[in-house]
């Protein structure tokens, strides 16, 4: 799959994040298994998936606030390690990737500010000229659509493109789990940990810790 | 788009004969949580439907209503069982590949589709007493096994670090983002330190 036919798909699923259902297709996780099984990894997808999932565990969109947006990293993270892999070594690919991913995600973060006041203009809009309710409804939608366009083409494009030359940092599947992990406990401590959960949690340790040796 | 969304919803409910009465009473700011919205639509439908309420009443309602189910659905959703969920699909995604990503699309939806169905009833037949449906047991009910399962599978999300002494790193790392997440730094900030990290590593 080339870099426009990803982005494409890409900016579709981003839609399940506000505009379409919010089923959950567009969370990392999900993002990456679907570009792993295009690319014929299905595990390193998953894997990829779940590590920028616990990085973006916390981010939550709660009242007015608006994160990092944790689902284009994922989108962006996956396509771009399988698009680099092509011509790269594989931890070479793997850092770009977590790089490409998590600015990105910042990147996305702050496109969503303009989106949503694009939106209050098309409300505005709305509220001077009542019969356009669908078309401003819709054009909504095609913002959303437009957003994520623009923010998986260019790293797409440059993910086909580019070629790293060796002395450039690389990081390990290893390393990245250990950093992944690392976040991912932070963020489900901050979570789920209260006085009343610490028992689970113990429990959950004693479990984690079994399983790890045996 | 929260806004528009709503008030397609009510003219699908009510009629598109109605549909010149409800955009020029209803249109306002409203933002709500996603999955709550059908508690909303289904008790203003209502309102309508039996013509008792004056448009101003309807609207009080609405103003009300969307602020409580938007904490009730952030607190119940965003913030306990989504995360929950998407922890037990990351632990058993990466030992067990595509068991994770489907248990959660599956439970997940189960859940979601569940309030929205649901709510659109409960609007319906209960009218603006709706808003005491927050206080139900199955909501506190559901948080409270969620959180245990959050927490749960916190403790198990250390076995995906196995047992090698390189792993012994996640500590440290752990106690870092925890600090950083307690005093509340930037989600930005925080991305840019992991960004810096693997930045760091990946030179050594």
């Amino acid at each position: 799959m080339n870099a426009v036919l990803l982005s494409l798909l890409g900016a579709v699923i981003i839609l399940d994040k506000y505009a379409l259902g919010e089923f959950g297709f567009s969370q990392p996780i999900i993002t990456g298994t679907i570009i792993g099984a295009i690319f014929g990894d299905l595990w390193f997808g998953i894997f990829l998936g779940a590590m920028m999932q616990l990085i973006f565990l916390g981010g939550l969109p709660i009242g007015r606030d608006i994160p990092p947006d944790g689902q284009a990293a994922g989108i962006l993270a996956a396509g771009s390690y399988f698009l680099l892999r092509g011509g790269n070594a594989l931890g070479h690919s793997l850092f770009l990737a977590v790089v490409f991913g998590l600015t990105g995600g910042i990147i996305g973060g702050v496109l969503e500010v303009y989106t949503r006041r694009f939106n209050e203009r098309l409300y505005n809009r709305f509220i001077h000229h009542e019969e356009c309710l669908y078309i401003c409804h819709t054009t909504g939608l095609a913002t959303a659509f437009i957003r994520g366009l623009c923010l998986f083409l260019p790293l797409f494009v440059v993910s086909t493109l580019i070629t790293v030359p060796g002395i450039f940092p690389q990081i390990s599947q290893d390393t990245l789990m250990i950093i992944g992990v690392s976040i991912g406990l932070a963020n489900s401590f901050y979570l789920f940990i209260k006085v009343k959960t610490v028992i689970y949690l113990l429990i959950g340790g004693i479990c984690g810790l079994a399983l790890a040796v045996f | 788009m929260q806004s528009m969304g709503f008030l397609s919803d009510l003219i699908a409910g009510v009629g598109e004969g109605r549909r010149a009465e409800i955009i020029r009473t209803q249109k306002g700011l409203f933002n709500t949580h996603p999955y709550m919205v059908s508690y909303i639509v289904g008790a203003t439908v209502r309102a309508y439907d039996e013509g008792h309420a004056s448009a101003e009443e309807i609207r009080k309602f609405v103003n009300v209503a969307q602020t409580s189910f938007a904490s009730a659905g952030d607190l119940l959703f965003w913030r306990t069982l989504r995360p929950a969920l998407l922890l037990l699909a990351v632990i058993l995604g990466v030992n067990y590949g595509i068991v994770g990503p489907l248990s959660f699309l599956i439970i997940y939806n189960v859940f979601h589709l569940f309030h929205r169905m649901r709510g659109i009833y409960d609007g319906y037949n209960r009218g603006w007493d709706v808003i005491y449906v927050l206080k139900m047991r199955r909501f506190k009910f559901i948080r409270e096994t969620f959180e245990a399962l959050g927490a749960l599978l916190s403790g198990l999300l250390f076995s995906l670090a196995g047992v090698n002494v390189q792993y012994l790193l996640v500590i440290p790392l752990t106690a870092l983002f925890m600090i950083m997440l307690t005093r509340r730094y930037s989600a930005v900030l925080i991305i840019i330190s992991f960004l810096l990290l693997v930045f760091i590593i990946g030179l050594v």
